[in-house]
């Protein structure tokens, strides 16, 4: 009975130790570029000299996308190859202003939003003034880095 | 009528050997206490022993009865915690594989207004 109590005091005071810092912390580092396999390494070649610059939690968001990398169509691995180190120099919060954007669009019906790649070069054949005018009444996106 | 008496008898007898009195009856009372004091101290020892554990029940000056529930509330916190990160990180994956696979380049979602005219342009 004591044994079992003093088991008990263990395991909680060892839950607590572990589930504080231990578990709600991610870790600290990443994936280094030599710890990712030859052909993740393939695949994020446009990130290779920026890697250290990375946060870990963005080398795993990489990571995620170089997994699902081999199940898109050629077409898609073009543009992940052509965007990959645009998308990498962005702010979190460009980034995540164009993940908005493109939840808002995906939105729109598709027989209403029409071909998104012509009704991209239609808007920016528009004069900037009309442009702006679209835009929702606030700061302008900063430039990207 | 003789098995009757015979009956008779014997709890007649009985009844006389049941009627304890004098030193036998003191030495049985003595015997009893004797029984009773040897009995106590192992039965004085259950309820010690018993406060003993219930004394180790304490850790640091808590209570084991906040401290394992506050463990378990709080392992429960942290894996929901960490199961919600997960999941965001997860979302936030399929988004950007989408951004960098979609028909648009990343200029038509960095643009503020582009998703406005669009909506607008739809609604028509």
């Amino acid at each position: 009975m004591a044994e079992k109590a003093r088991l008990l005091v263990a395991a909680a005071a060892f839950a607590l130790l572990a589930a504080g810092p231990g578990l709600a912390a991610p870790p600290k580092t990443g994936p280094a570029w030599a710890e990712l396999s030859a052909d993740h390494q393939q695949i994020l070649d446009p990130l290779k000299d920026s890697w250290e610059q990375i946060t870990p939690e963005r080398r795993r968001n990489w990571i995620g996308v170089a997994k699902r990398y081999p199940k898109m169509t050629p077409v898609e691995q073009k543009r992940v190859q052509m965007r990959m180190k645009r998308w990498a120099a962005l702010t979190p919060e460009q980034r995540k202003q164009a993940r908005e954007n493109y939840r808002r669009i995906s939105k729109v019906p598709p027989d209403k939003r029409g071909d998104l790649k012509q009704q991209w070069s239609e808007y920016q054949a528009l004069p900037p003034q009309e442009r702006q005018g679209a835009a929702p009444p606030k700061k302008k996106p900063a430039p990207a880095k | 009528m003789n098995e009757l008496h015979f009956a008779h008898r014997i709890r007649q007898l009985l009844n006389h050997g049941a009627r304890l009195d004098g030193p036998v009856a003191e030495r049985l009372r003595a015997a009893r206490e004797q029984a009773l004091e040897r009995r106590r101290v192992p039965a004085a020892a259950g309820p010690a022993l018993a406060g003993n554990v219930a004394g180790r029940l304490e850790f640091a000056g808590w209570s084991l009865r906040v401290i394992v529930p506050l463990a378990a509330l709080s392992v429960a916190f942290v894996a929901t915690y960490n199961w919600e990160q997960k999941q965001r990180a997860k979302e936030v994956e399929e988004l950007d594989a989408l951004v960098l696979t979609g028909d648009l380049p990343i200029d038509a979602y960095l643009d503020r207004g582009f998703e406005a005219w669009l909506k607008k342009r739809a609604s028509l």
